[in-house]
C-alpha cells in the first residue's frame, strides 16, 4: 500500500464518516418505516370526519328516540309551526281590502304618481294589519310568508315574484272590527290614500279563506345551527 | 490502507450501536455533509497516494466541507434557493474524479 502519511488521520475521519454512514443509514430506514406525513394528515382527517357524522347521527337517533315519545305533541307543533310559515290554507273571520288606483282626472301640473298605488302604501296597509294582530294575509292569492316581497315591478306589484296590476284585494284574517279600526284611524292609512283619491274599500267578514303558499322554500346560505350551545 | 478501513468499521459498528436518529427535516442536510465528508476521505487518499497529504489541511477539509455544505443548503433553503441539488452535482463529480484517478493509481502499479 502507498499510503504512508496520515493513517491516524484517515483513520479518524473514517471513524466519523462511518458514524455519519451510520446515522443517515438509520434516519432513511426510519422515514420509510414511519407512515409519510401526508397520509397520516389524510387519515386523522378522516377519523375527524368520522367522528362527527357518527356525533350527528347518534344526536338524530337521541332526538328521534324524543320525538316518538311524545308524537302528540310535536304533531300539534307542527301544524302551529305551518300555520305560521304559510304553508296552510287558513280560514276564519277578517277583512278584504280593496285597492285601486285614483279615478280622478290628473289636473296639469299633477304628479300623476301621487294617484297610484305604490309599494309602499301596500306596506302600510300590511304593516298597519300585522300590528292590529291579523293572524294571515294574502295579496291576491299570494299568501304573504316571512319571505315575500312587496315590492314596485314597473306598473305592477310584485308579491313572492308574482306580479299583479291593480286592484289588489289584501285579505287579512283577525278581529274583523279591530283591524278595520286600525286601518280607518284618523290621519290613518285610509284616510291618507283617500286624500289622493285612490279607491279603497273595507269589507268585514265572518268567513274568509286565505290560501297556502304554494312556492317552494330555498335556502343555499342559511343552515340550522347544530349544537344549542353555540346560539349566540 | 488497514487502519482508515478498520476506522471505518468501527465508525459503523458506534453509529450503528448508539439509536441516534436524524428529524426528518435534517436529514437533507445530513446527507449533503455526508457527501462532502466522502469527498474529503476520497480527496484524503488521493493526496496520501499522490504523496501529497496533508494533514491539517485534511481534518480541517473534512470538518469544513461537511459543515459548509449543510449550511449553504440550510442557507439556500431560507432564501429559496435550492442549492441542494447543487451541492450534490459538485461534491458527486468531485468524487468520481477523486475516485477514477485513485483507480489509476492502483492499476500504474
Amino acid at each position: 500500500m502507498p499510503i504512508r502519511q496520515g493513517q491516524i488521520a484517515l483513520a479518524l475521519v473514517c471513524v466519523v464518516l462511518g458514524i455519519m454512514l451510520a446515522v443517515q443509514f438509520r434516519t432513511t430506514q426510519d422515514i420509510r418505516a414511519t407512515i409519510p406525513f401526508q397520509r397520516l394528515e389524510d387519515l386523522s382527517q378522516r377519523l375527524i370526519q368520522t367522528e362527527k357524522e357518527r356525533d350527528a347521527l347518534l344526536n338524530e337517533v337521541y332526538e328521534l328516540r324524543k320525538a316518538t315519545g311524545s308524537e302528540a305533541a310535536a304533531s300539534r307543533e307542527i301544524q302551529l309551526t305551518k300555520m305560521a310559515a304559510g304553508v296552510m290554507a287558513l280560514q276564519g273571520p277578517g277583512i278584504i281590502v280593496t285597492v285601486d288606483d285614483s279615478k280622478r282626472q290628473t289636473q296639469p301640473g299633477d304628479n300623476p304618481n301621487l294617484y297610484l298605488i305604490h309599494d309602499e302604501d301596500i306596506l302600510k296597509i300590511i304593516n298597519e294589519l300585522r300590528a292590529a294582530g291579523a293572524e294571515a294575509i294574502s295579496i291576491n292569492a299570494q299568501r304573504l310568508i316571512a319571505s315575500s316581497e312587496i315590492r314596485c315591478a314597473g306598473p305592477t306589484l310584485s308579491v313572492n315574484n308574482t306580479r299583479y296590476s291593480p286592484p289588489y284585494e289584501i285579505r287579512a284574517i283577525g278581529d274583523p272590527l279591530t283591524l278595520e279600526n286600525a286601518l280607518r284611524m284618523r290621519g290613518g292609512v285610509v284616510e291618507t290614500l283617500q286624500f289622493w283619491g285612490i279607491e279603497i274599500s273595507l269589507k268585514k267578514q265572518d268567513m274568509l279563506i286565505i290560501p297556502a303558499y304554494r312556492g317552494s322554500f330555498r335556502f343555499d346560505h342559511a343552515k340550522p345551527v347544530q349544537e344549542e350551545g353555540k346560539q349566540q | 490502507m488497514i487502519l482508515p478501513i478498520i476506522g471505518l468499521i468501527v465508525g459503523l459498528v458506534i453509529g450503528l450501536s448508539f439509536p441516534i436518529s436524524i428529524p426528518y427535516e435534517y436529514a437533507k442536510y445530513m446527507s449533503v455533509a455526508l457527501l462532502a465528508s466522502l469527498d474529503s476521505v476520497f480527496g484524503g487518499l488521493r493526496a496520501g497516494l499522490d504523496d501529497k497529504f496533508d494533514n491539517t489541511v485534511f481534518i480541517t477539509g473534512f470538518f469544513t466541507n461537511a459543515l459548509l455544505a449543510a449550511g449553504l443548503v440550510y442557507v439556500g433553503d431560507r432564501l429559496g434557493i435550492d442549492l441542494y441539488y447543487v451541492a450534490f452535482l459538485a461534491f458527486g463529480l468531485r468524487v468520481f474524479q477523486n475516485l477514477a484517478i485513485i483507480r489509476r493509481h492502483f492499476l500504474k502499479k
